[in-house]
Order: C-alpha cells, then structure tokens, then sequence
C-alpha cells in the first residue's frame, strides 16, 4: 500500500490497516531486537577498541601538563587555564584515592574469597567473652565491593573524560582560542546541555538505589548465600542455582516447580490483563454512554478501590472468603441456612486460582476504568457518525470500532500491564499466600507466581537468597524482553517525533 | 584478682541455691545439694558472702564498665513486666554504672531475623524460640553463657531447657527462659468433659453434638508436625552435613495408618474439626461456636477470658490408630535469652541476662504472664495451674524444638492442608503413602 | 418508529443503570463491611460472625488514638510518620518524574533512546533482594540509627525511607512523557526564537501547562507510603515510633496481636483509607485528565 494510497482511506480503515500490520510485523519486530542486541554488543566492543586508540594516540600527541593528566587528573585544564573544571577533577582523584584506602580497596580484595575471617574472641577470668574481631560477612564484601567497582567505574569515566578535556584544551590553546569561563560554562547547563543538568539527580538516585543493588542481586545469584550455614559466609558456587532451577533431571523438584510456577505465571498474567482490561472497558462504555446521568457517582464508587491501601482491602477480602467469612455467611442465606463453607482461598487448586483472578478484577479494574474513560472520549466522533450512517449496530459498532481503537491506543499499556501483572505480589501474597499448597513443589502453591516464590524463598525461613535471585534474574529477562520489543515496535514508540 | 572472683562466684552459687530453698519450701533439697557440691567443685574457699542476693550477681562483676546503656527485646506483652524486672536491676547497683536500659517489644520470631540481618543495631539482650537458636549460632551473633554462670544455669534449670542449648564443649549458647513453648488442648468444660478431653474422637463427638467447632491449625506446619509425629516420624537434629533434617528410625506403614487415621476424622467430622488460625479460637470462645482447640501457651490469657469458668485445659488427646490409643506427639519448644556478641557491654548483657532468666524474675512472668517457668524451683511452685501442667504433660510427649531445616514447616504444612482438603481421601493408603515420601523428600530437600 | 427507538434506548439504559447499581453494589460493599466492623462492639478476630454487627461503637477509634496498653503500638504518630514521608517523597518523586519526563520528551542527545530502554526495563527487578541491600546503603549513609536525629530533629530513618520511596521515581516517566509529547512543539520553538533557554522553557511555558500530569505524579507517589508494608520494615527494625501507618498496622495482626488488636487495625484501616480516598475523589478529574493524555497519545 502506498501513502497515497493509505491517506485516501478513512480512518476507521486506517486504524484497521495500523491494526493489522502491528501483529504481522511482531515476529520480525522479535528478530529486529535480537539484531540490534547483537548490534549494540558489537558496537560496544568496537568502542572499546577505538577507545584504546583514541587513548594512545592523545598521549602521544599530548603536551607535557595533558601527558600528566594521564597520572593526576586535571593539570592539563589547570595548565590552559580552565581551572575550576581542573580542581574539579583533581578533587575527584583525591576522592577516590581516600575511598579506596579507607573503604573500597579491602572490600575489593576480599571479593575473591567473600571473606575467610571468622570470629576471634578470648575470654577473661569469669568466662566473660569479649570479641576481638567480628570476622568477616560475605554479604557486606559483596555489597560494598559491588559500590567500590560501581565508583570505580564511574571515576574512570571522569578520568577517560579529563584526558579528553584535557587534549581538547591543547588543541584549542594551539589554535589561540581561550577556555570558556565558568559563567558561560554555567548557561550552557541551563540551556544546550540542560539535560545533564535535570537528569543528573535522578540518575543519581537510580544508580544509588536501583542500579546498584540490582548488580549486588545478580552477583548473589552466583553464591550459595542461603539459610543452610551460610548466612553469614557464603562463597561463588556459579551456575549452580541457575541449574537447580533449570535441569530437570538431576534436580527435578526444584526445576518442576520453576516450570509449574512460571507455567501459572503466565495464565495469570494473561488472564488478570485480559479480564481486567474487557471488563474495564465495558464499565467505562457503561458510564461513558450517552443519556446515563451520575456519571461522577459511579466513577467515584470505582475510585474507592483504588484509593484504599491494598493490604487493607486484600487482608479484609481474604478474611470475607475464608469458610466461615462473610462470602460464606451471605451464601448460607440461599442454602436454607446451612453454611456451605466453600474454601475460596485454600480449597481446590482451580477455585483458589479462578478467585485470585476475580478478586484481582475487583482490585484492577478501577484503575482500567479511570484511564479507559478518557479514552473514549477521545474516540473521534465522526467514526461513530458514518457507522450509524451505515446503519451498523451498536454491537457491530463496538467491535469494529471502538474494540480496534482502544486495543490499538492501549497496547503500550497494555504490556505495563502484563508486566505489571507478571510481578504482581500483592494480590496472591496478601489474598492466598500461595495457597493451596502443594507437595509436588519445593516450598509452594498452586497459586503462587515467581515473585511470590521468590519472595518466600528470601525472606522466609529458608533464606535462600541464591535461588531466589536466580528465580528473580529469570523473571527479569522475561519481562525486558517482551516489553523491549514491543515498546520499540509500537506505534506511540515510532510517533514520537509526531510534533517535531 | 582471681582469688577474689573465685570467692565471689562461690558465694554467689550458694547464695542462689540457699534462696532457691527459701523461697520454695518443699524444692529446696535438690537445688541445695547441687549448689553446695558446685560451689565446693569451685573453690577451695568458704562461701564467704552469702549474703550477696542471688538474683543480683556483684557489681565488682561489671569490671571496667561504667555509664553502661543496653537494649532489651522483649515481646510486646512481656515489654510492662520487663521494664520493672530491668528497673529493679538497674536500681541494685550504683548510679553510675548504668545510664539507661531500654526495653523494646520486639516479637520473638522475627529476633533472630533481625539480628542476623544487622547485629549492630539490633538488641543487646533479647528473647528468642529455640527453633531459632540454629540460625543465631550459624550467623555467630551469640555469646555464650559466661563460664562463671554455666554451672549455675545448668544446676537451676530443667535439664531438658539446657541440653537444647548446650554446645558440645558444654558451654551454654543461651540462658533457658520458659519451658512452655508449646500447645496443648483448651476446651469449653461445659461441652467437653475432662473424659471426653482424653481422646481426639470424643472431643470432636462431644463439639459434634453441640454443634461447635474445634480447631487445630492443619495447614500451619507447627501444628501440624503432630501428624507425622505421632506416627512415628519424629525429627532428630540433622544429618553429619548439618543442614539436612535427619529422622529417627521409623515404620512408615505405622505413619501412614496415623495420618489415614487422621484423614479419617477431619472427614467425618467435617464441619466440627476446622483448620483455622488459632486466634480465633479464643474469639470463637466469646461467640460460642468453638468448643475446643489446639492452642499455644501465648494466648492463654485471651482463652481464658473468653471462657472464664468455663475454661478447660489438657494435654493434647490420644488417637485411635488400628484400635490403640496412641498419644498425639507434638512439638515443643523452649525460650532463651541471648546475648548478642555485638554487644559494647559484655558484662553487664550478660549479668543482666543471667537476672532477666533466675528464679525471681521466672516467677514474676510465671505470675503475671502466665509463662512456665524453666527453672526448677520456679515449676514446683507452679505445679497446680492447670495450663501450665497440661503444658508439662504434653511437654513429656513432645519433640524438642531445636535443629529444625527452614524446609520443615512449610512441608508439614502442606501436609496437614493436604490431609485437611475435601478431596482428600482418607482410605487412600497409596497416595497417603506418596503424599507422606514427598513430604519428608521436600523437609530433606531431595531431588 | 421515533417513540420505540426512544423506548428502546430508554430500556438499554435501564439495563445498564441496574448492571452499574450493582456492580458499584459490589464494588463498594467489602468498605461497608470494614467501616461496619471497625464499630462492632463485641471484640475479637473477624470469623463466625453475623454479616452485621449487633452493637456499635466508637471505642477502637477512641483507643486507637488515645494510646493503647502496648509499648509498642502508637498510631497518631505512626499517622503523622507517614504524613510526612509521603509529602517529602511526593515532592522529590514530583520532581525526579518532570525532570525525566521532559528531557526525554523535548531535549534530543546521544544517550536518550538507550537511556530509555534501561530506564523500562529497571523496574521490572522483583525487589525484594535489593532492599536488604538498600538497607546496608542507608545504613554507610547513617540513615538507619535511630537513636541521634539529624540537626537534632530529624528521624535519620525517616529520611532513608524518603530516600527509598522516591529514588526511583524517575523511572516512572513513561505517562508524564506521553504528556510533554502532546504539548505542541510549535511553543518551544516559538520561545526559543524569542532567545528563551530551555530552562527557561521548562518552568514557564511546559509546567504551567501540566497541571493534570503533575496532580497525577503527586497523587501516585503520595500514596506509596501508606501502602508499603516491607520496605519500611526492614528499614525501621524494632524502632516502632519511627513505623508507618501500613507496617504498623501490619504489627496489629502479627500473632502476638492479632487476638488483642483486631478490632484496633479495622479501626485504623478506616482511618488510613478516609483521607486517601477524600484526595482521590477530590483530585479525581485531574487523575484521569494525567492518565488518559499521558498514557495515550496514539
């Protein structure tokens, strides 16, 4: 089809034709991901190269202060004349020579070994003990060699970058051009350079909370840090506890229970999304038609969900639907007066799942409603006038129309969703906690999803970070894979630069 | 320096057996002899000061330390009576030697988390179950009992409290606290007699008949150990690696016939025997639909104000197995004190443990919290309150809480909700058989 | 032809009026029921028990405020702990999110599109390994010690949980991005002829243009606080003054309290969704005016 072609179609048919070449486009959309992954792996290590070079080849054009800047940073800023960026990266040095002595260089030392000291402790007279040295923890190594390398990347950079300067002062010194004053240099910030200005604190933050604990989890899921002697010291074990999750032969119970769970997973994802999101826009259709008045109350009585903490309204919803909670007692009414004492939560393996997924909807699908109400109003009226023109009903109308555009505008939301729904603890935490359990499984439900196993295996009585960790690098592979490729493939992704 | 601590550790040795037999007539022989012989095991020396009260070790014992400020946990309803036990303590010795003791409510479950998470912020004296105490030794967070009060502890408390603790050199890990770790059978006398209250089946026939319910948490693994354990599979520490759960010898066909016979009852008495958290027990209690349940030691003082006159207490009942009665085995823990190896204040933690754990403050709690005392001394006095003899009874018929894999609970959890569940067929000896294999494979984290 | 055409449509909405009375029936009960019994006067756990309670009272709000026998328990100050929190978290959230939001929107530099994917798929790390890690990161920063405040008044941890509420709000930009998208460029680059800066830009022109995106970042990120229940927990350990309202009613209905404080946490429950519930209705119609132009821009 041409562009032509495309613009002479009336949008309904456009939105159909967008529709359409979404879905047909995803498996080469899949390809395209793993090609620019591969891509950007290439591109990273032929950096690297020219990196190298670039580092080689200044040095042996520098002057003298630019050849000292390989050793102490900021002499060749100092040496042109641009001296507060030069301090600047002095300090930096000073900074982190005093780090590495004081704090960083023994943690990096023992990442090895995870530490091998243990407690030493002598005794006076009475028997009273008095600990000489606490010995060593393998998790305080860990972590804190994980911020030194953190820190130390992050000063190379400053470091990579001083050189750069440093040359970049050379060469403007050799063309007559003076250093850019520290005012200018300050407007700059404000202006062509303001994204460094306002992304620097987030990044910041993120690197400090997010990214940096993020690498001390990977790097446990290569230990053995579990609750089975080794909660203090632990040591590398590598692939193992990828192994036990994975090999279904020789650990068959654990890797049963990762399929199973993920299996479950998966449906839960699905059917929690898909129901939420059906549901929603019915209500939303609903509430939105025209001549249904109270418009606001019933919006209001959604929002209530939503505005209550949901360990509040879960922990009273599991409460109702235990046998002789109140779903039970309100049942007992049509049953002459005999509790049927159905066991929602805990009884058979289908019933405490189909009620996870019920009660979600209840919890979930407010929040569909809010967002999905906008969105019909933004529906272009036209399309609604030349369906009825046609003489479509209103059923045909909402599949043809309404249906297509809201899957289609939504479908970034949509996958948040399903990821959002993939990690969703709550729900099954604080409604079932797994339950009902089952034998076949290592130390879980048949309602529990990875998080909530994981979650289980941390912080409960087995504290087996290792395997958790794992279970947790898993599940995040799966999650950024699917939302890369669809995010980068889906149309608002594309339509970016629309009003540029 | 020596000498003269070797006088004061004898002195106070006596000193604690002669106040043991002064306070509690008829206990006073044991205690005394045992005292007596340590005391001269010690020293060479007289027992000079005996006139140092035994709950009070001498402040020379604090050596160097001065301005001394400690943290204690306690359990939030303990935390009241904590604080005059600690006020009382810290007015015995000089202004100047403590600043401030704190108390803090700090659940007993979760302590040994905490701790292991960061021991420096954590509390520098602090209760915990001796399920836990695994956990405490493998992350090396705990002092020992000081050699100079080893003995002492070991002679005063019941032996079972001590050697749960007891290293393999002999020291102590923890100064024993509470023998009541435990639950037994709480019932409404109105509606279970105490004959009923012998056996499982005549207090579910008896609640039957009443139309009331009885609970018994099945898909809790501490309760519901009692399944397994009563057939015979009893655990047994752990195995040479130290990690994986080792069993006594057992005859599997008798485990499966007890958990059958089990099975059996929850189905027949569906509806009347329930499987619920035990706190509602005693609010079933006030309403009048619970008529018995399995209840542990904590929430004693809940049950009985619900059921006041009313209230019954026993051993847990026998079950009928293959025709015989068998005794329902459960599990049984203890409470321990710990001193933290973090501690800035080693002395003084651990004279303040060693006052928080003797025979005055055990009583107090035995008193006004209703804890069963692992001191000796203290548990004769106590010998007719009906809780914590029913406590003790089943205490004889128990599996100590101690060594237990983090696999165990869940696993046993799932067992009884396995059980429990309507679908479950009780005369299904096969996959009673499977269910009990994958039980114990998932507690030995096989395969 | 015109009067059944009315007819019918009156009937469908009928229909629809009767399918939204009892969905919003539905929907709202599970709250009647928790107010009810948050007023039942014969105590304890919330089993066996008539649909309605017999008798009402006011007495677990009275105790809950009024200071309860346990050392342990404090409300009002647990409510005022989290007041707190989630206003300073709200602020920095706010500001991390516009930031993002508009640079990734407006600003166009070698690092954006890489930045952006690593700034989606960070989220979706299940968290819990990480906070015990987080926890040793404020605890270097002197965050955890409860026992010296900061300038001799600030709860240090009080500050970390701030710091651990709003540290990766920045992550959350997609909506507010979606927002900025639809603001016409025409305006920037009018301003920009008239020799404005970009920062210039972004206070005077984007912002005064935001008001629904910026409701909606404060509303999310207000209401954060009041529902972690894991978090602030290993953050504040035993240090039960400095807790939130959602760990603090979490510790209501531990075993130790459950049989004691039940009636005290559906109490306090109420108390907690009111407020929260009274800003959601109020700032509604900006919710859906952020959520709808930011998540949809198609």
């Amino acid at each position: 089809m041409t562009y032509v072609e495309y613009k002479m179609l009336n949008p309904m048919q456009k939105f159909a034709y967008n529709f359409k070449k979404f879905f047909k486009n995803a498996p080469g959309a899949i390809g395209r991901f793993f090609k620019a992954v591969g891509l950007a792996i290439v591109h990273f290590f032929v950096g690297i190269g020219k990196g190298f070079k670039d580092f080689g080849v200044t040095f042996v054009k520098g002057d003298w202060a630019t050849k000292l800047s390989y050793v102490i940073f900021g002499v060749g800023d100092i040496h042109k004349g641009k001296y507060y960026k030069g301090i600047l990266y002095f300090l930096v040095e000073v900074l982190y020579v005093l780090f590495m002595v004081f704090f960083g260089g023994e943690y990096i030392y023992k990442l090895p070994t995870l530490g091998t000291a243990t407690k030493v402790v002598e005794y006076d007279e009475f028997g009273f003990e008095k600990v000489l040295d606490h010995g060593d923890n393998s998790m305080i190594i860990l972590l804190y060699a994980t911020l030194t390398i953190v820190v130390t990347i992050v000063v190379f950079a400053v470091y990579i970058s001083n050189i750069k300067d440093a040359y970049r002062h050379q060469i403007m010194r050799q063309n007559g051009e003076k250093p850019t004053s520290l005012k200018v240099d300050a407007k700059e910030f404000l202006d062509g350079k303001y994204h460094i200005t306002l992304l620097s604190f987030p990044i910041l933050m993120i690197g400090i909370f997010n990214i940096l604990p993020l690498i001390f989890m990977i790097l446990i899921a290569f230990t053995n840090y579990n609750g089975k002697e080794h909660l203090v010291m632990f040591d590398w074990v590598g692939m193992q506890n990828f192994g036990n999750l994975l090999n279904v032969v020789d650990s068959a119970r654990k890797a049963n229970t990762f399929f199973g769970i993920a299996g479950w997973t998966l449906i839960w994802a699905i059917a929690a999304t898909f129901s939420n999101y059906i549901l929603g826009i019915i209500v939303a259709l609903m509430i939105n038609k025209k001549g249904i008045k109270l418009k606001s109350l019933f919006r209001t009585m959604f929002v209530i969900t939503i505005a209550v903490p949901q360990f509040v309204s879960l922990l009273l919803m599991s409460q109702m639907l235990t046998q002789d909670g109140a779903f039970n007692i309100l049942l007992s009414h049509f049953n002459g007066g005999v509790n049927p004492r159905i066991d929602f939560l805990a009884g058979t393996p289908l019933m405490a799942r189909m009620t996870v997924i019920i009660v979600n909807c209840w919890v979930g699908v407010p929040y569909t409603i809010l967002s999905m109400s906008g969105i019909l109003m933004n529906i272009p009226e036209d399309l609604y006038e030349s369906a009825r023109i046609d003489g479509a009903s209103p059923f045909k109308t909402f599949t043809k129309i309404t249906l297509p555009y809201m899957i289609f505008v939504t479908t970034p939301q949509l996958i948040t969703q399903f990821v959002g729904n993939i990690n969703n603890f709550n729900v099954i935490f604080l409604l079932t906690g797994g339950k009902p359990s089952n034998p076949d499984y290592h130390s879980a439900g048949y309602t529990d999803i990875l998080v909530t196993w994981l979650y289980n295996l941390s912080m409960g009585e087995q504290k087996d970070y290792g395997l958790a960790s794992a279970i947790g690098i898993l599940v995040f592979i799966i999650c950024a894979t699917l939302s890369l490729i669809v995010y980068n493939n889906s149309k608002s992704m594309k339509d970016e630069e629309a009003f540029s | 320096m020596k000498k003269i601590l070797a006088i004061l550790l004898a002195g106070m040795m006596t000193a604690t057996a002669l106040a043991g037999c002064g306070e509690s007539g008829g206990s006073g022989t044991e205690s005394k002899a045992d005292g007596g012989s340590q005391a001269d095991n010690t020293s060479k020396s007289d027992g000079g000061g005996a006139t140092i009260d035994p709950s009070f070790p001498d402040e020379s014992l604090f050596g160097d330390e001065t301005n001394i400020t400690l943290k204690v946990w306690a359990p939030d309803k303990a935390v009241n009576l904590t604080k005059e036990q600690v006020k009382a303590f810290q007015d015995h010795y000089s202004n100047t030697t403590f600043a401030s003791i704190e108390v803090v409510a700090q659940g007993e479950s979760d302590a040994a988390t905490m701790i292991v998470n960061d021991p420096e912020k954590a509390a520098d004296v602090f209760g915990f179950p001796s399920d836990q105490l695994e956990k405490l030794v493998d992350a090396d967070v705990l002092s020992p009992v000081t050699k100079g009060f080893v003995d002492t502890v070991k002679a005063n408390n019941a032996e079972k409290t001590v050697t749960a603790v007891e290293a393999e050199d002999g020291s102590l890990y923890a100064y024993p606290e509470t023998n009541d770790n435990g639950y037994y059978l709480v019932f409404d006398n109105t509606v279970v007699t105490a004959d009923d209250a012998k056996t499982l089946e005549g207090v579910l026939e008896a609640c039957k008949k009443a139309g009331k319910q009885f609970i018994l948490d099945s898909g809790n693994g501490f309760y519901s150990c009692v399944f397994a354990f009563t057939g015979g599979a009893v655990i047994d520490g752990f195995e040479a690696d130290g990690e994986t759960q080792k069993f006594v010898e057992y005859d599997e066909t008798e485990v499966v016939k007890t958990l059958m016979a089990f099975a059996k009852l929850m189905k027949d008495y569906k509806g009347t025997y329930t499987s619920q958290d035990p706190a509602n027990i005693s609010t079933g209690f006030k309403n009048g639909t619970v008529a018995a349940g399995v209840d542990g030691s904590w929430n004693s003082t809940a049950d009985k104000e619900a059921l006041g006159d009313k209230f019954g207490a026993a051993k847990l009942p026998t079950i009928n197995v293959g025709g015989t009665d068998k005794q329902i085995i459960s599990m049984f823990g203890y409470k321990y004190i710990g001193v933290n190896s973090h501690t800035k204040y080693q002395r003084a933690a651990q004279i303040l443990a060693y006052y928080l754990t003797g025979l005055q403050c055990q009583q107090d709690r035995a008193e006004k919290l209703g804890w069963g005392p692992s001191n000796k001394a203290a548990q004769e006095a106590l010998a007719d309150d009906p809780i914590l003899t029913a406590i003790s009874e089943q205490a004889e018929n128990a599996v100590p809480q101690v060594k237990i894999a983090g696999t165990f609970w869940s696993s046993m959890g799932t067992l009884g909700s396995e059980l429990y569940k309507d679908a479950w067929n009780p005369d299904d000896e096969a996959a009673t058989k499977t269910l009990f294999e994958k039980t114990i494979a998932n507690i030995r984290d096989e395969g | 032809m015109i009067k059944s055409y009315k007819f019918r449509r009156n009937l469908a909405n009928a229909i629809i009026y009767i399918i939204l009375g009892v969905m919003c029936l539905i929907w709202i009960s599970p709250f009647v029921y928790l107010v009810l019994h948050s007023l039942r006067a014969d105590g304890g756990v919330l089993t066996n028990n008539a649909l309605l309670p017999k008798q009402l009272t006011f007495q677990h709000f009275i105790d809950l405020f009024a200071g309860s026998t346990s050392s342990s328990l404090n409300f009002p100050k647990w409510f005022m702990n989290t007041f707190v929190v989630a206003c300073f978290s709200c602020v920095i959230s706010t500001i991390s999110v516009l930031a993002v939001s508009y640079t990734f929107s407006r600003l166009r530099f070698g690092m954006r599109k890489p930045l952006m994917n690593i700034a989606m798929i960070l989220g979706m790390f299940p968290g819990f390994m990480t906070m015990i890690a987080m926890y040793y990161l404020l605890k270097i920063m002197g965050l955890t010690d409860p026992t010296h405040e900061l300038f001799g008044f600030v709860e240090r941890q009080l500050v970390g949980l701030v710091l651990c509420y709003s540290c990766g709000a920045g992550l959350g930009f997609q909506i507010s991005k979606g927002f900025f998208d639809t603001v016409p460029r025409a305006l920037d680059e009018a301003a920009t002829i008239d020799g404005a800066t970009k920062n210039q830009i972004f206070w005077k022109i984007i912002l005064p243009m935001s008001k629904p995106i910026v409701v909606y970042t404060v509303l999310t990120s207000f209401i954060g606080p009041w529902t972690d229940f894991i978090l602030a927990k290993i953050i504040m350990g035993d240090t039960h003054e400095n807790y939130t309202v959602a760990i603090g009613l979490q510790l209501m209905i531990d075993p130790d309290h459950k049989t004691q404080y039940f009636q005290q946490f559906m109490a306090g429950s109420v108390v907690v969704a009111v407020p929260i519930t009274l800003l959601f209705l109020k700032m509604q119609k900006y919710y859906v005016g952020g959520v709808t132009a930011g998540g949809v821009k198609g």
